[in-house]
C-alpha cells in the first residue's frame, strides 16, 4: 500500500505552505479522496495520526472530503455520476468520456496560524487534546 | 481564533505526475512509445514479451524494464531476446518514477522505437503510479476468471488495452472473454483488447499491430519525429 507515502508527500506540501505564508502552526489541511484515487480514506487518517506529530504541522486536524465520481461526455458534453462505475455516456451512449473528478487523492487548502500573536492564543489541538506529561 | 485559509488544490503526486508528464512528452519527441505492462503475478507479462521480441525479430528497437519485488529471473529470461534491465523494488508493490530513471540510465539506449516497463504483478497499486508511459495494458489471463475487471475497477480504468492471455486454455476453464471484456468496457469503454497464447506465437501478430498502430498515433502528433 502506498498511503503512507502519500500523506507524507502531503505533510512536506503542507509545511511548504504554512513556511512560504511564514506561519507558526497549521491548523488543518482540507483533502479529497476520489472514490477511484487508488486510495483509501481510513488508511489515509491512520497514516496522518501515525506522522503528523513528527513534521511542522504537529497538531493539524485532517479533513477528508470525498467527492463523487464526475464523467463529462466527449460527444454531447454530458455530465453525470459514475460513482457506478458505469462510464458510457447514459444521454447519448458514446463510449468516449472523460473523468473530471474524483480519481485523485488532492490538497483543497491548509488553514495556519499566522503569526506569533495569534498563536500565543490559540493553544496547539493536539496539547489540548491530549493528556499533558508534568516536566 | 485568527487564521488564514491557504488554497492549495493540487493532487498530492503533483511533482511526480508533472515529471511523468514531461518524460513522456521528451519520449514522444524521441519516436519512443513507453508501454507499461500490468497484471496479476504469473497472467504472463513476461512471456508476452518474449513472443513480441521473437515476433519483431530485431526489426524494431525495442528494450524492457523489469520490474519484481526479489529476483533477476525475468530478465534471464529475456536477455537472450531484447535489450534489458532488472528493476529489483526489495519489497514494495509496484514501480515508481524514479525507479524508471535509474533503470533507463543503466540502460543507456537511445533512439528505442518501443520501451516496455514490466509492472510488479498486481492489479491494485501500479494503477495509481504514471510511470511516464504512452500505452498502459492490462494482462488478465483465461485462469483467472472473467469477473475481475469490475473488482479492480481503477486499473481496467487506467488502461488502454486488454489483452486476454492463456487464450488456449479457453475450453478447459470457465472463462467467458465475451464476458470479462464487457465487464471491463463498463468501466473502460475505449479499451482496446486482443487475444493471445504467447507461448505458441497466437495472438501475437495482432498485438504487434496494435502496438504499432499506438506508436503511429503517438508520431501523428509529433511530426518531428515521425521523419
Amino acid at each position: 500500500m502506498h498511503e503512507e507515502s502519500l500523506v507524507r508527500a502531503l505533510l512536506n506540501a503542507a509545511s511548504d505552505v504554512l513556511k512560504n505564508a511564514g506561519g507558526v502552526r497549521v491548523l488543518s489541511l482540507r483533502v479529497e479522496v476520489g472514490p477511484l484515487s487508488g486510495v483509501e480514506r481510513l488508511l489515509v487518517e491512520t497514516a496522518f495520526e501515525r506522522l503528523v506529530d513528527d513534521t511542522p504541522c504537529r497538531g493539524a486536524e485532517l479533513l477528508c472530503e470525498t467527492p463523487p465520481l464526475v464523467v463529462r461526455c466527449r460527444d454531447c458534453a454530458h455530465e453525470f455520476d459514475a460513482s457506478v462505475l458505469r462510464f458510457a455516456c447514459p444521454a447519448c451512449g458514446s463510449l468516449g468520456t472523460r473523468i473530471v473528478s474524483g480519481d485523485e487523492f488532492r490538497l483543497i487548502d491548509v488553514t495556519i496560524v499566522a503569526d506569533d500573536d495569534a498563536a500565543a492564543t490559540a493553544p496547539l489541538t493536539a496539547d489540548s487534546e491530549k493528556p499533558t506529561c508534568p516536566a | 481564533m485568527p487564521s488564514v485559509t491557504i488554497p492549495v488544490n493540487r493532487p498530492v503526486d503533483a511533482s511526480l505526475r508533472e515529471q511523468a508528464a514531461r518524460m513522456r512528452d521528451e519520449f514522444r519527441r524521441q519516436g519512443t512509445l513507453v508501454v507499461n505492462i500490468v497484471s496479476s503475478p504469473g497472467a504472463g507479462k513476461t512471456t508476452l514479451l518474449e513472443a513480441t521480441a521473437k515476433h519483431w525479430g530485431g526489426r524494431r528497437r525495442i528494450a524492457v524494464l523489469v520490474g519484481d519485488i526479489a529476483t533477476d529471473r525475468d530478465a534471464e529470461r529475456l536477455a537472450p531476446w531484447v535489450p534489458v534491465r532488472q528493476l529489483t523494488t526489495g519489497g514494495a508493490c509496484h514501480l515508481e518514477l524514479p525507479l524508471v530513471q535509474r533503470g533507463l540510465a543503466d540502460l543507456n539506449l537511445p533512439n528505442l522505437e518501443f520501451l516496455f516497463i514490466e509492472n510488479i504483478g498486481n492489479l491494485v497499486c501500479p494503477a495509481s503510479h504514471d510511470l511516464a508511459e504512452h500505452l498502459r495494458v492490462v494482462l488478465l489471463s483465461t485462469t483467472e476468471g472473467d469477473d475481475k475487471p469490475g473488482k479492480y475497477p481503477k486499473m481496467f480504468r487506467t488502461s488502454q488495452a486488454l489483452v486476454i492471455s492463456k487464450g488456449d486454455l479457453l475450453p478447459y476453464v470457465p472463462f467467458d472473454a465475451s464476458r470479462a471484456v464487457e465487464d471491463a468496457r463498463r468501466i473502460q469503454p475505449e479499451l482496446a483488447t486482443v487475444t493471445v497464447a504467447a507461448h505458441r506465437g497466437e495472438g501475437v501478430a495482432a498485438w504487434c499491430e496494435l502496438l504499432e498502430a499506438a506508436r503511429s498515433r503517438m508520431l501523428a502528433l509529433s511530426p518531428a519525429a515521425a521523419k
